[in-house]
């Protein structure tokens, strides 16, 4: 009977917080489907509407949600993939190599501390350093700045996912023939593999939903992000829900489907390192 | 393969871990590194194969400096405690791994593992992933992982230390039969005794970074260099008497006990028996001094009985009371 009402409480409480975290994702999803005139219908239908695409296709055929979504998943691809070669790289030589003057502990604050002021403080640096190498307007502009955004939190991810793999297997590797970069590709990483797929999950999320740089550094169609897309529907003279919310719903689907992918890996990358085992 | 360690030593900040070891290998020796924890055996073991770097002194290889070579190209195997097995290989890729780095092709990498399976009788086991193996096969599957190809030397780390005791002393008698087949030069480092008198060729006995004595496993039992060496090695360990001018050492198994009093045998009190089955152990008290002796398995006194001992006067050890060192002031020398 107690177990009951515990098991009972325990999915309330799951519900509560489904509930909380779903209902806007709900509310994007109906107004993307709903026409103007259920849109702003008081009280709202919440299940009883016609639905109707014509939201979907204004965004992606008539304006050009399609290529902002391109250049979204290119930006976000391209900037995890350096972030995670980087950084792994720098991590397992922070991890793993003694370097002189207690460097590797305080090169791991130093690259800490990248993180720790507001972003929008390198907003104009970035912005200035960007338009004097003419990169204002590109992907490779926003490329570089979220490679370098994602930079620290793979390093200190993937440093304690390093730190906690016993030194014996790359010894071991090496001692059978292997140089350090042939035993890290095919022993090291493959063991932490889980952490990487968790780090790249983050990196994607990150590089996906940013807005502050892709809007400083962006201003025309060539470069444009979804995020940075979407918020240029609110215009001087109407704010067209069904159009952001039609993109938004779509903006999801690739993250999703990612981290549904690499569900397996998530799990055990969050939790790798809390146990050693 | 000849191997040659010249004044090398190795410090950690201040701390001296090997302290000026010279030491000097024949081609097909087993060579035993034996001390107690600490000692510096295994990090001597680690500066061989380049794990550690050598802070001065040479490490020579058939006479080349190899200090400065990688790990990876010294062609040395070694097998480590935790037998550092590659979790998500199965156990025919762990085996066939450093072929595959040499880049031999499959068929012929394939054949090799299946010829080292064979021989040490894991074949069936190689389509399977390390953790669903005993402690004893993947003991197995290192010792095949470090055979696969011919090296010049191996290497092993304590690699029985994680097996159980029966398994132990028979993992013992196939390693000694291996390399005897094999003919490769071995070092081998571990704090066990037992394991250090039957395998070797050679036993370098190591305390606190230093070499204390190197020589045949009888030769260090008979003659220990010194009173560490002595008490090291042999279990139970040596008696000491301190007597002036010079320690006496006595082995346990040349103290005679008798429950009758005998032409010149000391009175002894009997602390307590330990029975082996094969032998007795009998813990004395002659004056200020406590004994241990080896006596045959149906050797019977009570606790606080009096005795009678008989001491071999010619298998008496002496030392220096201040270094250590052993003194030739006995006959058997």
């Amino acid at each position: 009977m107690r177990r009951k009402i515990a098991q009972g409480s325990r999915y309330a409480l799951l519900t509560v917080a489904l509930l909380f975290s779903l209902a806007p994702a709900y509310w994007m999803l109906t107004i993307s489907l709903k026409t103007e005139v259920d849109q702003f219908a008081s009280p709202p239908p919440w299940f009883s509407f016609t639905p109707t695409l014509e939201h979907y296709y204004d965004a992606f055929v008539t304006r050009g949600f399609g290529e902002y979504l391109f250049t979204s998943v290119i930006v976000a691809v391209a900037s995890t993939a350096c972030a995670l070669v980087i950084g792994t790289l720098a991590a397992y030589a922070l991890a793993r190599f003694e370097l002189p003057w207690r460097l590797n502990r305080r090169l791991s604050l130093w690259i800490l501390s990248t993180r720790m002021f507001p972003a929008i403080v390198t907003a104009v640096p970035l912005f200035l350093m960007m338009r004097d190498v003419q990169l204002l307007n590109t992907r490779a502009s926003l490329i570089i700045v979220y490679t370098g955004f994602n930079l620290p939190f793979v390093v200190w991810m993937m440093r304690g996912f390093f730190a906690d793999l016993p030194r014996d297997l790359e010894e071991a590797a090496l001692v059978d023939g292997d140089s350090r970069l042939g035993a890290l590709v095919r022993v090291v990483l493959p063991l932490v593999s889980p952490g990487l797929a968790a780090t790249a999950v983050f990196c994607l999320i990150v590089s996906w939903n940013e807005f502050l740089f892709a809007l400083v550094l962006t201003q025309t169609d060539a470069a444009m992000t979804l995020p940075v897309g979407i918020a240029g529907r609110v215009t001087q003279y109407e704010i067209k829900w069904g159009v952001m919310s039609a993109a938004a719903t779509v903006a999801i689907i690739p993250i999703l489907m990612f981290a549904l992918a690499v569900q397996k890996y998530l799990v055990r990358g969050l939790s790798m390192g809390a146990v050693k085992g | 393969m000849g191997i040659e360690f010249k004044n090398v030593n190795k410090e950690y900040g201040s701390t001296s871990v090997v302290d000026d070891l010279s030491l000097k290998i024949d081609d097909g020796e087993f060579i035993v590194l034996l001390g107690p924890s600490g000692c510096g055996k295994t990090t001597t073991l680690r500066m061989l194969a380049g794990l550690e770097p050598v802070t001065s002194g040479d490490i020579l290889i058939d006479g080349k400096r190899i200090n400065d070579v990688p790990t990876q190209h010294r062609d040395l195997a070694m097998v480590f405690q935790s037998y550092a097995l590659y979790p998500h290989m199965t156990i025919a890729e762990n085996i066939g791994y450093p072929l595959r780095v040499r880049k031999l092709d499959k068929a012929k990498r394939a054949e090799r593992v299946k010829r080292v399976a064979a021989m040490l009788e894991i074949e069936p086991l190689l389509d399977r992933k390390p953790r669903q193996l005993s402690g004893g096969e993947r003991q197995r599957v290192a010792l095949a992982r470090a055979i696969v190809r011919e090296p010049r030397a191996y290497l092993m780390d304590e690699p029985l230390s994680n097996l159980d005791a029966r398994l132990r002393v028979q993992m013992r008698g196939e390693l000694k039969h291996l390399q005897h087949e094999l003919g490769t030069t071995t070092i081998y480092v571990t704090h066990d005794q037992a394991e250090a008198m039957t395998l070797a060729s050679r036993v370098a006995v190591m305390m606190k970074g230093r070499l204390q004595q190197f020589d045949t496993p009888m030769n260090i039992y008979n003659y220990p260099a010194n009173r560490f060496v002595a008490e090291f090695v042999g279990s139970p360990s040596m008696n000491f008497i301190e007597e002036s001018p010079l320690t006496k050492g006595i082995r346990p198994e040349h103290i005679q006990v008798l429950s009758e009093p005998h032409d010149g045998a000391i009175a002894a009190t009997v602390y307590v028996t330990e029975q082996m089955g094969n032998e007795t152990f009998v813990f004395l008290t002659v004056g200020s001094n406590r004994l241990i002796a080896r006596a045959p398995a149906d050797f019977r006194a009570d606790e606080e009985s009096q005795v009678w001992i008989k001491i071999a006067e010619d298998k008496i050890h002496y030392f220096d009371p201040v270094s250590g060192e052993r003194r030739a002031t006995d006959n058997t020398d």
